[in-house]
């Protein structure tokens, strides 16, 4: 009987483990009403990648060698309130049972944004940005291998 | 010395007779007493076991159903919501947009709280240069 229960703790404990991630909270919330969902998959980002003419940006910011370590892009746009609470808590639990560290966190007339990466000095392994603003929640993952200070260069130049 | 199958053939009457005269173990009624209270309580364990048994096994049942319902849907690949590149490079450079702006106010909120902040600085400054 110990056994059985102990099997069932380690099944629970691997669910929890499992669950999260940019893809699975992708999976479970992208279908779900008043939510827009947009993922890029690793092979389309590499596609971009040999896009000549994106390689050539006129003046403007170039994002390629940024998008060619990107290996997933998962976006949640929910204005679904049936579902923000659990969204926000499915975030937040993926965020503290990974090796993320806090960005930035703004909060500006009720909206309330944060920032996290995760990775070590000079490589960033995922970005998660969590947006709140009234009724509407946006979640936003990028997955892959990005060079930190050439991501912190982009963000900074496109602040400009 | 009678053995068993003759015994088991003897009537009731015959086996009352035979019966008078031998003499009862003293102490036998509450060793007897105490023996069958303790089988019925056994076997009440046993069937109060019994009931619970279903207990682990619905539990197990109940997590693996839990992690086929998440697993199966995570195992699953997402759909590119592009099959355009260059329409998906116009999305990656809106979301790259989308995040600057949101640091530009988290860089806009510092800059205004920076006077506010070198204050008590400045205040220690001018009491040292004193």
């Amino acid at each position: 009987m110990k056994k059985i229960l102990a099997i069932a703790a380690l099944l629970l404990g691997f669910v929890s483990a499992y669950a999260q991630n940019g893809k699975s909270i992708y999976m479970k919330y992208s279908d779900a009403e008043n939510v827009s969902a947009v993922y890029v998959s690793p092979a389309m980002f590499r596609l971009i990648g040999k896009i000549p003419e994106i390689q050539a940006n006129n003046g403007e910011v170039d994002l390629t060698p940024v998008i060619r370590g990107l290996s997933g892009l998962y976006i949640i746009n929910s204005e679904n309130l049936g579902i923000n609470d659990s969204l926000y808590k499915d975030v937040s639990r993926f965020i503290d049972s990974g090796k993320y560290e806090m960005l930035m966190e703004v909060k500006d007339n009720g909206e309330i944004m944060h920032m996290y990466t995760c990775g070590d000095e000079k490589v960033v392994t995922s970005f998660v940005m969590l947006a709140k603003d009234g009724d509407e929640l946006t979640f936003i993952c990028l997955d892959g291998k990005l060079d930190r200070a050439q991501l912190e260069d982009l963000m900074a130049s496109q602040m400009q | 010395m009678k053995r068993i199958e003759d015994i088991e053939k003897l009537s009731l009457e015959e086996l009352e007779r035979s019966a008078e005269g031998v003499t009862v173990p003293e102490g036998l009624r509450p060793r007897l007493e105490a023996a069958l209270a303790a089988a019925e309580a056994q076997s009440r364990k046993d069937e109060e076991r019994a009931g619970k048994r279903w207990i682990p096994y619905a539990s197990l049942a109940a997590a693996a159903a839990l992690v086929a319902a998440i697993v199966i849907p995570a195992a699953r690949q997402p759909k590119d919501s592009f099959d355009d590149p260059l329409l998906a490079y116009a999305k990656v450079e809106e979301t790259f947009r989308y995040i600057s702006d949101k640091m530009s106010e988290g860089v806009n909120q510092v800059r205004e709280a920076r006077p506010a902040a070198e204050m008590p600085g400045k205040t220690i400054k001018k009491i040292n240069s004193k």
